[in-house]
């Protein structure tokens, strides 16, 4: 009888996973393991492809503006993730003081910048920086500041692109690291305040430590996500100046677009997914995350 | 942020997966091709119409897909009023038209070809012509029209379009990348005699410092490598009677005076303040200098019809001249011949009609293109004579001043798109841009030299040149 019941259940598992693992398999598996196959070969869509053994990984891996690139979309990375993170915990915190209605009101608001797509945030950005008679411009020129080329000059560029990428993120990290708060037991904090801690004490030592998981989902998802950034630099800088912004994906872009066979942007695309695989995995060992002990 | 990430992996991956289910689906089609033409499914959706009429054979159309890329909307007008035309005309062909942004283009149709569902015909420009034949992505055009309408060419597009001795493409339109654009207006507040455009690098530079003023940049021309990449051919010809690679492609061949002069000359413009440090727009769009914010500027003759249709009131204040040369000697080249070109997919399977629609729109009837210039404005010129023989009758036309400058001062000296590979021109490009941005210019030659030469070497470039 029980035995019976355990298959029936395994069957019941397995259908309810087939509208999710076929659809896996096909868009993603299958493409997966033929890019892998591809990567081999000089694939052209109209001659015979030759096997051409590691030469296009050797090609990319040899390629000082793909390294460049990596390291263009860690640097971006450093200078969004950390800079959104810090911003959302703060006024996570000033939302979870407000009263219900004011906090709907901002919780709304700050949502906003997500839904508006990256091309969009991009043009106004364009808009923002402009040479002439850009908002920044304008703003510095009342400090008595000449007008400065902030998306041309290479000590600008990537800080400036990196800006819009805060703006567009940080209403998601606010409302996911509020959740993570309204999470912790108020009772935590009663407890403390009768041991006489005081607020300092108590961000160290109860609100950082169990918002451990959100945070780890946020830097993973920060980190990976701003590394593959991709419309920013292709609308604001086009990559430039001298390269500075050509993020990974902007680089597989370009040969994707440039190159007469296809070889290249998928070997270079299949390294970033290790570069990709080994950050996630170095935030995982980092934070050592286990399921946060519960009270 | 998740929306778009990995969008490219995400087409790519999409373009393998088609691919896969193409060659599973391939199979079994294909050798019934040849029968009647249209055995397949294509052109049964245009059946219904002829249906009704009683005894007579069912008149099947073939129908083949073109995809031309988006251009001026005038432009896209053009492309569909007289495929329409086309398709009235006669009963054997049907053109399916389908307008592909520029920025869709590349993932729209490179997914296409993987799934082997490339349109029959599109547009491609000049320098894509040679890469995609010695691919076999395009077909030769000798059989498939009428070879005497590639006599009314004129030899240097001829070659253009040749590759191997066959001809790949055929040619709509010719656009030289570079004239100079300048304020007749400013010139005279200025003290400069407007009649008298600069005509060296020197003489460019000196006037722009004499132009600039509070709000008003002297000159502009490209910036960013991008840009320069291809807008800078010209004048690469101008300074050193080369381009930066030996003609077998063997070699960079970047180390010459000329090449140190067109650097330097484009360094003093951006760290002197006479260009801004930061572009107002991409070099192909004028609009900036339509706007009154620049006193001169180079661009393409396109932009003649940018400020005909936006920038009325500009008009008569706008000069137009060739782009000031090296030395002065306005018979070496500035500009290279941009353009768009017809060209049918290798794997087409009715590459009679997509020759056949080809040749009328393109080779036929001199009104249909002359109906395409004047929608232009007259800033693209006709790689035809019968074209512009007809076009001199034509009053408008030939009593345009800037076009006839243009076609006579501009386009004669002007030379063809480089074949070799882009990464080519953008490490050129990238020394030229790097040297505005402060690095010396032996230095930057030095490094475009290394980077050009690596390249050759692990792309097997050395002797791959078709032309």
């Amino acid at each position: 009888m029980k035995k019976n019941k355990t298959r029936f259940d395994n069957v019941t598992a397995y259908t309810m996973l087939i509208p999710i693992v076929v659809p896996l398999t096909i868009f993603v598996v299958i493409p997966f393991v033929y890019a892998l196959y591809v990567s081999f070969y000089d694939w052209s869509f109209y001659q015979e492809s030759q096997f051409v053994g590691w030469r296009n990984f050797i090609n990319v891996l040899n390629d000082p503006l793909f390294m460049k690139a990596i390291v263009t979309g860690l640097k971006f990375a450093l200078f969004v993730v950390p800079a959104q993170m810090i911003l959302a915990f703060l006024f996570a915190h000033v939302i979870r003081s407000m009263g219900t209605r004011l906090s709907g009101f901002v919780k709304t608001s700050i949502y906003i910048p997500t839904i508006i797509s990256g091309i969009v945030a991009s043009v106004i950005f364009v808009f923002i920086f402009d040479y002439n008679a850009g908002l920044a411009n304008v703003l510095v020129n009342m400090f008595g500041v000449e007008n400065q080329a902030w998306l041309a000059d290479v000590k600008t560029a990537l800080p400036s692109i990196a800006l819009p990428a805060i703006w567009l993120g940080f209403g998601i990290t606010t409302l996911i690291m509020l959740a993570g708060l309204l999470d912790i037991p108020e009772s935590y904090y009663e407890a403390a305040d009768l041991e006489g801690a005081g607020s300092w004490t108590k961000m160290i030592h109860i609100t950082i430590p169990l918002l451990k998981n959100v945070v780890l989902f946020l830097l993973i998802t920060g980190f990976t996500g701003a590394i593959q950034q991709f419309e920013l630099p292709l609308v604001m800088t086009g990559g430039g100046p001298l390269d500075e912004t050509t993020t990974p994906n902007l680089y597989i872009f370009n040969h994707f677009r440039n190159d007469v066979l296809v070889g290249h942007s998928i070997a270079s695309a299949l390294l970033l997914f290790l570069v990709l695989g080994s950050i996630s995995a170095i935030i995982f060992k980092v934070l050592n995350s286990e399921k946060a002990v519960d009270g | 942020m998740q929306a778009y990430r990995g969008k490219v992996l995400t087409g790519i991956l999409a373009a393998v997966l088609m691919f896969t289910l193409v060659l599973s689906g391939c199979g079994n089609s294909g050798t019934n091709e040849g029968n009647t033409g249209n055995t397949g499914n294509q052109g049964s959706t245009n059946e219904p119409a002829n249906d009704g009429n009683a005894g007579e054979k069912p008149a099947e159309k073939v129908t083949i897909e073109f995809w031309a890329n988006k251009f001026e909307d005038t432009t896209d007008a053009w492309f569909k009023k007289w495929t329409d035309e086309f398709n009235k005309s006669q009963d054997q062909v049907q053109v399916k038209l389908t307008i592909v942004p520029g920025d869709a283009w590349a993932q729209k149709l490179k997914a296409a070809q993987a799934a082997g569902k490339a349109p029959d015909i599109m547009t491609m420009s000049y320098s894509g012509i040679a890469p995609a034949a010695k691919t076999g992505q395009i077909k030769p055009l000798n059989d498939l029209m009428d070879p005497t309408v590639f006599d009314d060419l004129y030899d240097n597009v001829k070659e253009f379009v040749t590759v191997d001795g066959q001809f790949y493409a055929y040619p709509k339109l010719v656009e030289p990348s570079a004239v100079l654009y300048y304020r007749k207006d400013l010139f005279e507040a200025a003290g400069l005699d407007p009649a008298k455009p600069p005509v060296t690098w020197a003489e460019f530079i000196e006037y722009g410092k004499k132009l600039t003023q509070k709000g008003i940049f002297g000159a502009s021309i490209a910036q960013t490598a991008p840009d320069l990449g291809w807008s800078s051919w010209g004048l690469q010809h101008n300074a050193a009677g080369h381009l930066p690679i030996t003609d077998d492609w063997s070699k960079a061949d970047v180390m010459n005076d000329g090449y140190k002069q067109l650097l330097t000359f484009y360094k003093t413009l951006y760290q002197d303040g006479i260009m801004p440090k930061q572009q107002l727009s991409a070099y192909a769009d004028a609009a900036p200098f339509g706007q009154g914010k620049l006193a001169m500027t180079v661009s393409g003759s396109w932009a003649m019809g940018l400020f005909r249709n936006d920038y009325k009131n500009m008009l008569d204040k706008i000069g137009v001249a060739p782009m000031p040369s090296i030395d002065g000697d306005q018979t070496k080249p500035t500009s290279t011949l941009g353009g768009w070109t017809l060209v049918v997919d290798g794997k087409s399977k009715q590459p009679e009609a997509a020759g056949q629609y080809i040749q009328y729109l393109l080779a036929g009837d001199p009104a249909i293109m002359i109906d395409f210039f004047k929608t232009s404005q007259f800033s693209k010129f006709s790689p035809r004579k019968s074209v512009d023989d007809a076009m001199n009758q034509d009053e408008a036309a030939s009593a345009d001043e800037w076009r006839k400058l243009i076609a006579e001062k501009v386009i004669p000296y002007a030379k063809a798109e480089p074949a070799y590979p882009w990464d080519v021109s953008i490490a050129f490009a990238t020394a030229i841009e790097s040297a505005m941005k402060g690095e010396d210019v032996t230095k930057a030659l030095e490094k475009a030299e290394k980077t050009i030469n690596d390249y050759i070497a692990k792309s097997k470039l050395a002797g791959t040149n078709p032309q």
